[in-house]
């Protein structure tokens, strides 16, 4: 406990140097700017602003990256509640009852009940991301090549299931995302795989690219197509901000039971902090005196599913940091970051980078703070920003993507591919098929394969020690038990009527 | 997806029924699959390759002639195109060494992933061979063609380019950060229907000057600022 303790202290002794403060302030800034765009996600925010960090030292950036996450999150709900347009699909719930509430001019208490909501959730899963980290971290440091083939394996099986959508499809989307991370150099013999002769592909695909291809570019591409929706702006200027004593009563309960649920949910891979807000939002309903009250601008349907969002968003760096291995795209993006810093996401980072660990936990804290406090004075920015029209929004959007593509490498080329994972992506949303999971694979894909080949060498090429070394046993086990029960008709028809709902 | 399943507006049975959509899906698809047939015979080790590439050239002409029946197509070319992939990938790979004694080889990986990719293609294509499922989705043109095309130009004009296309020496000069997200901005624009000419000027000299700001004076990036001639 003493140990934590001295550990949080370090950490928060790197987080309030005031650069890095700074850095969580921007990032936490500039993410709720983007995350308040309707029809630019979490992982489109933050593939765009990835280019940004690249110049900061490490710890910096993956702060400002981590606040550029909460932020995206945070301005999310914010148009949910002001524009009934769910600006990221975390708060697509919050949109029932937080819209609701603001028709009937109460928007003031509903963000202010997500953001305290939010902050609360936040605190406790950084006490629980502080005390998972050392305990997970001794165990992944007993894992062997085979074992970390079979957790990845797990994880990806995982993402695979919890996805909304086919999971033929998303596995085969994850095995396209592990071919593409093989293009470029060999790792070991540094033969040219699949190149085709190409000298830019030498270094393999850039992640970047991909990330802004197919989540940047592809979501404008497909908004384009869709007719212009009219936007229906709380126009009404926006009084009291601050809750009653009875909406902090009556959602106190739910904040706790949201916590709780988005805590758990986030550890696992999928999609996390999206399930969460769903799963938090239907257990409130289910357990509420009078559930008719809901979508109506119940309090508690804004403070649920807002707390448990932040809650999963934040304990996903759980499996990130300790094992290294990113439960969603959100975390592949930021293992994509950590990368090219140099630094290697698992367990060695604790061990080895105590500064950084610790560092970006507690500035997780302090960035949940700085949205509470930055948020709601700035409400009224957001709403302005709200108002242009998405005709002059997009070409910023792009020409913003392309010089942050090509300012990674100077490469023009690098802006090309990212247009093509931008055709790639649109006809990928035109035959259901999702992005994210192409993300996972990719961004595991080299570290799959480094695993996969030193087991094979350990095991002299004996392919059974996955099955016959005891933890890579279980995983695997696990891994085909879940992807057996998600084929079965009975449990993909209700897990179609989840993700429905 | 939301969007109730609409009936495939081919008929269901067997025999030849040539149906445009199909036919047109068909075609492309055996195409593609020839190309790739002719372009495994350019590289040895490919036997593999070849001989899936032949069997979606097949099964190209059969849903072209209607002998295949498609009721899913989202499904049906959306496996298909993965199918494809893979071929390209185990040609692309076939020159690569595998495995050597107890040690993998840079190729055996590639494969593996490969033919496991082949084979949920495969599983996702059937899928639409045999279930109902949603029709393709119409393809909008101008919004995305146009988006692409500022993102592509973008490339062009910031580093310019000095190739030789079939003897004819071809040379921009690089045009700088300015000129080039001025211009990215104003054809991606034109993607836009209610497009507006004086506000979109305008927008696109403020998103200019805010990128400036930013990448050039705020992160340090260096970029070149206006065009330069030599």
């Amino acid at each position: 406990m003493s140990e934590l303790l001295a550990n949080l202290w370090m950490g928060f002794h790197v987080a309030a140097n005031p650069f890095n403060v700074l850095f969580c302030l921007l990032g936490a800034l500039v993410g709720t700017l983007v995350g308040v765009l309707p029809g630019i996600g979490t992982v489109a925010t933050i593939a765009m602003l990835l280019p940004i960090t690249f110049g900061l030292p490490p710890v910096g950036a993956l702060i400002m990256l981590a606040g550029i996450y909460y932020g995206a999150q945070y301005g999310g709900s914010t148009t949910s509640v002001l524009v009934n347009i769910p600006g990221e699909a975390t708060s697509v719930v919050t949109c029932l009852d937080g819209h609701q509430m603001a028709r009937q001019g109460r928007a003031g208490p509903a963000l202010s009940i997500a953001a305290i909501g939010s902050f609360f959730a936040g605190c406790v899963a950084t006490v629980l991301v502080a005390a998972l980290g050392t305990p997970l971290t001794s165990i992944a440091l007993l894992f062997g090549p085979a074992e970390y083939f079979s957790l990845m394996a797990l994880g990806l099986i995982f993402a695979v299931v919890l996805a909304k959508g086919s999971v033929l499809k998303a596995v085969a989307m994850v095995l396209t995302g592990l071919l593409l991370s093989m293009v470029g150099s060999d790792l070991e013999t540094g033969a040219g795989r699949m190149t085709f002769d190409i000298a830019e592909l030498a270094d393999g695909i850039g992640f970047t690219n991909i990330a802004m291809g197919v989540f940047g570019f592809a979501e404008i591409i497909r908004n384009l197509e869709l007719p212009a929706e009219s936007r229906d702006i709380v126009s009404a200027k926006i009084t009291g901000l601050m809750p009653n004593r009875k909406d902090l009563i009556d959602s106190a309960g739910a904040i706790a039971r949201g916590t709780i649920l988005g805590s758990i949910l986030g550890i696992l891979p999928g999609g996390g902090a999206v399930i969460a807000s769903f799963a938090a939002y239907t257990f409130e309903k289910r357990i509420a005196k009078d559930p008719s009250r809901f979508g109506r601008g119940a309090i508690e349907g804004v403070a649920a599913p807002e707390s448990a969002n932040n809650a999963a968003a934040q304990t996903s760096f759980i499996p990130l940091l300790t094992l290294g291995i990113p439960p969603n795209a959100v975390m592949a993006l930021m293992v994509g970051a950590m990368t090219i810093h140099g630094i290697v996401p698992g367990p060695q980072v604790m061990t080895k980078q105590p500064e950084l660990f610790w560092g970006m936990i507690a500035s997780m804290w302090i960035g949940n703070l700085m949205l509470v406090v930055i948020n709601l004075p700035l409400v009224g920015v957001w709403v302005t920003l709200l108002r242009v029209p998405y005709r002059l929004l997009y070409p910023s959007i792009i020409v913003f993507c392309c010089i942050g593509v090509y300012s990674i490498n100077n490469s023009p080329t690098d802006v090309v591919i990212a247009a093509l994972f931008g055709v790639i992506g649109f006809w990928l949303i035109k035959h259901d098929f999702e992005g994210a999971p192409m993300l996972l694979g990719f961004v595991l894909g080299p570290l799959m394969e480094e695993n996969l080949r030193r087991a094979m060498l350990i095991a002299r090429g004996d392919a059974t020690v996955f099955f016959t070394r005891p933890i890579s046993a279980v995983l695997l086990t696990t891994a085909i038990v879940l992807l057996i029960i998600a084929g079965l008709p009975k449990i993909r028809r209700r897990r179609d009527e989840v993700f429905v709902e | 997806m939301s969007e109730g399943v609409t009936p495939s507006p081919k008929g269901t049975g067997w025999g030849f029924q040539v149906n445009s959509h199909n036919l047109l899906g068909g075609l492309v698809l055996a195409v593609v699959a020839l190309a790739m047939l002719a372009f495994g015979f350019y590289l040895p080790n490919t036997v593999v390759p070849r001989l899936m590439a032949g069997v979606v050239t097949l099964i190209g002409i059969g849903v072209a002639i209607g002998w295949v029946p498609v009721h899913g197509p989202r499904d049906f070319y959306g496996g298909m195109a993965l199918v494809l992939l893979s071929i390209l990938a185990l040609t692309a790979s076939a020159e690569l060494p595998g495995q050597r004694g107890f040690a993998f080889g840079p190729g055996t990986a590639p494969r593996l992933f490969s033919i496991a990719l082949a084979a949920m293609g495969a599983a996702v294509a059937l899928g639409g061979v045999f279930v109902e499922g949603p029709p393709i989705e119409k393809y909008k043109i101008r919004g995305p063609a146009l988006v692409i095309l500022s993102i592509l130009s973008f490339a062009v004009m910031i580093r310019g380019f000095n190739v030789t296309i079939f003897g004819i020496p071809l040379y921009m000069p690089a045009l700088g950060l300015i000129p080039s997200t001025f211009f990215a901005f104003i054809i991606s624009i034109f993607g836009s229907t209610e497009m507006r000419w004086v506000e979109s000027l305008i927008a696109a000299a403020a998103m200019t000057a805010f990128c400036v700001l930013l990448f050039v004076y705020l992160l340090n990036l260096p970029f070149q600022l206006w065009p330069r001639f030599y």
